[in-house]
């Protein structure tokens, strides 16, 4: 493989963990990856699974308190685990931005999305305010804000869903980073409006030269959307690979059971649902065993006594962890 | 917004038009013959009379009203029959002192809270933030007359400076010195009760903003500490300080009077106990209205002020 | 952050969490403060103290001593017993008054958030005018109007004066819970009104109306202590912390005793008061989740 200097981004062993009231809590456990320049990889779980703790914690916007973080980050060169507010700042918004879920949480609801575009060229760029304030109009039209010069001075408030998402993404590409975490960027938004603004990251991914990690519990959303999936659940990566090696040759039975719970256009009408049963584990109880066993149909007693490793599976980087993995000979394609 | 502002306008003329006629009411809710209790005690029965029908008290009672406030809008309070000064040139001597008072404080109590709630909301429980906290607490149970006794006996007792009684109050005019001199004292106490509050209404709303998302998002644009506590989270957590600002300030335009009486300082609350204390109902009568009214407006002028900050109230 | 939320929501859901946030030593040890004002407010009579009004004048201003706990006064009076006999006023001007405005305005502010419609707008328009008046002035002028003045007629005042702030408490915080969806679930189920006001719609105002109370009472305890430095107080033999601290301002360096005593016993008594409001606020707000 090629060494880690052509990597954007290299996850090594990362584990979070936070101190609560009940107990340390490790809502991330030992998770590695990589992730070239100009990639997308998904990374995919229910709600709970630690997703959203792990985007951040690469980014390095975790919680200052009760939180230990081991292992390693680094992006281009530089290691964000436990690093300096200093060092991270330094990093954030030039190298890697994120967009985050609710854009009307994550705006500030009593100032103008143009000054928080400006902020950003201003504060990270140097740029003088009417330099920022044209490149803050480009950035709105660059998203496909309509009438960008007159909506520079809306309020949050005074945009739709859709829009408000838009301005989110103007504000993270403000300073062209290479790296673009974007934590359920959809979800919340209208159906319509979500392949919008997904078909507007694919788009701006390819001109901007970025990479992207979208975190998501929606497959659909990942589904050709992205290079590589990572299959989250309770904390720890049980499958990773190619998208298509993931969808059509998925080892682990709780990606499966993901797959087959996502409702289907293709499917007939009056289709029962299916469910996963049972619920995610609570994390402060950590059991020995996989951490699916109790709800998984092919689990045996080696499943609830050994945590299983990841393992390489038939293809080129694909791996997952479980001691009863579906066969592997399933929906064979042309590599 | 126009709409808001001209709403609000009319209901503060509702408000004052209400108080006017408490405080006229409120001279004539007194028991007694009302000209025998304005004329004083010892006045004969046809001095009596002869007040009665100057007041026009002979008149209905609404008609005295009109009268009244006609003559309040004309500027005319009525003239003391105790001090025989017109009743506005009282007042109007008495309030600059009130409002140089309550700037005095207040800029101080701003000064200190602003940046000791920042510092705290910034690093909570860290030990600025607990002795801070642990002491406004403490402070909050300690009435302004028990501080301004206290204080009174530290300075004459430890700093050996006598205590000769009311000192004596400067005009600003005549000389600044001896004015903020005269001030420092009732002013600092002033000050540290409006502190306590202003620290701690801040601090537990800055905690509570800086949990929102959009100061994450700030942060993962790469701005610095400060700037996002003075550009982000000071501005949505600042509201309920105004709030508490605009409330405080009603009262102490209000309630100042406890500083004022024991340190002799002549402002509005001082003329109103004097007043109350020799009867002297018209300069009562008086105070009561500008005062009641003075309260409106800085309630109204602070709605306005926080509509400014965060313009999502008018919205609503 | 939504995954925290949601591990929080789990560990909640799944088990309930032993530790719920503890009240405290410091908690308990308040609780006993004001308990034992209490009861000496009560029993002052068969308590063995000195004659809080009897003047010995061979010991004036006299230091603290076994004879006198706290000294005496400038007239020769015990600091100890008047600071006992003198709790009876504040715990009855402040518990008082605050009855009196809860009674009222508590079941007023209620019905009102409750029922809206006519019968809010009319009585909400009543109180916030009243509001709208400067309290303060309107009990100093009554009460330097309204002669002779007892202990009664001064619970009467402030506990009226007090009807439109309780009022207004209630009346806020009714109207956010009434509006949350619980209560117009149960509304839907066809729960009859009473049924929502007790079960519903009580528990939740209890917290805020508590702790509204313990300030209410820290406040007018403070207010008897101005009005007493106006001479608007309880008549002067008797004796209250206030009138012992206004009468201490003649003799301030002669005896410091006369102050330091009654000063302290008023602020503890209201930090206590505070403590325990501010610490059972904390013990009921369920919906803080503290990560």
């Amino acid at each position: 493989m090629s060494d880690n200097s052509e990597k954007l981004l290299v996850v090594d062993n990362l584990s979070t963990t936070f101190a609560t009231a009940g107990g340390p809590l490790p809502a991330v456990s030992n998770v590695s990856f990589d992730l070239l320049g100009n990639e997308t990889i998904g990374i995919v779980g229910e709600s709970g699974s630690g997703k959203t703790v792990l985007s951040r914690t690469i980014m390095g916007l975790q919680p200052r308190t009760n939180v230990t973080v081991t292992g390693s980050v680094l992006l281009n060169g530089n290691q964000m685990a436990n690093a300096t507010e200093r060092f991270k700042r330094e990093l954030w918004g030039t190298e890697v931005a994120m967009v985050f879920q609710d854009p009307m949480t994550s705006l500030n609801p009593v100032v103008r999305i143009g000054k928080q575009i400006d902020e950003t060229l201003r504060v990270r760029l140097g740029m003088s305010r009417q330099d920022a304030k044209a490149r803050a109009i480009e950035l709105l039209e660059l998203v496909g804000i309509p009438s960008p010069a007159h909506r520079y001075n809306a309020y949050p408030g005074q945009l739709s869903g859709g829009m408000r998402q838009r301005v989110v993404i103007a504000i993270a590409l403000a300073c062209s980073p290479k790296l673009l975490m974007a934590d359920e960027p959809t979800t919340g938004l209208d159906v319509t409006i979500q392949a919008q603004i997904l078909n507007l990251l694919d788009e701006l991914k390819e001109r901007l030269h970025m990479s992207v990690v979208l975190v998501t519990h929606d497959l659909g959303v990942v589904a050709t959307r992205t290079s590589r999936i990572i299959v989250m659940y309770a904390g720890r990566i049980v499958e990773v690979g190619a998208t298509r090696d993931v969808f059509a040759n998925h080892r682990m039975p709780y990606t499966r059971a993901l797959l087959e719970s996502s409702p289907k256009v293709s499917n007939a009408s009056h289709t029962r649902l299916v469910t996963i049963p049972g619920r995610p584990p609570n994390l402060l109880k950590i059991t020995d065993g996989c951490s699916f066993a109790p709800r998984c149909a092919y689990a045996t007693e080696k499943c609830r006594t050994d945590r299983p490793e990841l393992q390489p599976g038939a293809q080129p980087g694909h791996s997952f962890a479980c001691w009863n993995p579906l066969p592997a000979t399933r929906g064979v394609t042309a590599s | 917004m126009l709409r808001y502002v001209i709403r609000r306008i009319l209901m503060l003329i509702g408000i004052v038009f209400v108080i006017s006629v408490g405080s006229f009411f409120l001279i004539h809710l007194l028991p007694g013959n009302i000209a025998a209790v304005i004329e004083g005690p010892g006045a004969s029965p046809e001095n009596q009379a002869k007040l009665f029908k100057l007041l026009g008290l002979n008149r209905p009672i609404y008609e005295q009203y009109f009268v009244w406030i006609n003559h309040v809008l004309h500027g005319n309070l009525g003239t003391s029959f105790i001090t025989g000064t017109p009743v506005v040139q009282s007042i109007r001597a008495a309030l600059p002192i009130d409002l140089e008072l309550i700037l005095l404080s207040q800029i101080l109590a701003f000064a200190t809270a602003i940046p000791l709630a920042m510092r705290s909301a910034r690093k909570p429980d860290g030990i600025l933030d607990r002795i801070f906290s642990a002491g406004s607490f403490t402070m909050l149970s300690v009435p302004p007359f028990i501080v301004i006794v206290l204080l009174v006996l530290f300075i004459s007792v430890e700093l050996g400076v006598p205590h000769t009684g009311p000192s004596s109050y400067v005009s600003f005019a005549s000389n600044w010195i001896g004015n903020l001199q005269s001030m420092a004292l009732p002013a600092v106490t002033l000050a540290v009760g409006s502190f306590v509050v202003y620290y701690r209404v801040l601090r537990s709303d800055l905690i509570a903003t800086l949990q929102e998302e959009f100061i994450t998002m700030a942060r993962s644009k790469g701005i610095s500490q400060r700037r996002i506590m003075w550009r982000h989270a000071f501005r949505p957590s600042s509201v309920a300080l105004l709030g508490t600002a605009g409330v405080n300030i009603g009262g102490l335009l209000a309630g100042g009077f406890v500083v004022q009486f024991l340190l002799a300082i002549p402002g509005l609350g001082y003329t109103l106990i004097s007043a109350i204390n020799t009867d002297d109902y018209l300069l009562v009568q008086g105070i009561v209205l500008v005062v009641s009214v003075g309260v409106v407006l800085i309630n109204f002028l602070f709605d306005f002020i926080i509509n400014i900050v965060d313009p999502r109230i008018s919205r609503e | 952050m939504s995954d925290l939320i949601f591990i929080a929501e789990e560990v909640s859901l799944v088990e309930k969490p032993e530790k719920k946030e503890p009240l405290g030593l410091l908690f308990w040890f308040c609780i006993g403060w004001i308990a034992l004002n209490f009861v000496g407010a009560i029993f002052a009579n068969v308590l063995p103290l000195q004659n809080p009004l009897y003047q010995d004048y061979n010991t004036i201003n006299a230091a603290p001593s076994l004879h006198h706990l706290f000294g005496t006064d400038d007239i020769g009076r015990d600091i100890f017993a008047r600071i006992v006999y003198g709790s009876r006023v504040s715990i009855a001007v402040g518990f008082g008054s605050m009855l009196i405005g809860y009674c009222i305005g508590a079941p007023l502010g209620m019905l009102a958030a409750y029922r809206r419609g006519r019968f809010d707008t009319i009585v909400t328009t009543i109180m916030y005018i009243f509001l709208a008046f400067p309290a303060i002035i309107a009990t100093i002028a009554v009460l330097s109007f309204w002669t002779p003045r007892s202990v009664f007629k001064i619970i009467i005042v402030i506990g009226l004066a007090s009807v439109p702030l309780v009022y207004r408490v209630i009346r806020t915080a009714t109207l956010s819970i009434s509006t949350k969806d619980f209560v117009v679930a149960a509304k839907v189920q066809g729960a009859r009104d009473r049924r929502i006001l007790m079960k519903e719609l009580l528990p939740n105002i209890a917290p805020i109306g508590i702790s509204f109370l313990l300030i209410g009472v820290a406040t007018v305890i403070a207010l008897e202590g101005t009005l007493a430095f106006l001479g608007l107080s309880v008549v002067v033999p008797t004796p209250s912390w206030g009138n012992m601290i206004n009468e201490s301002r003649t003799v301030l360096q002669q005896n410091p005793w006369l102050v330091i005593f009654p000063s302290l016993a008023l602020c503890l008594f209201l930090l206590c008061l505070n403590f325990i409001g501010d610490r059972l606020r904390h013990h009921f707000d369920v919906t803080e989740v503290k990560l």
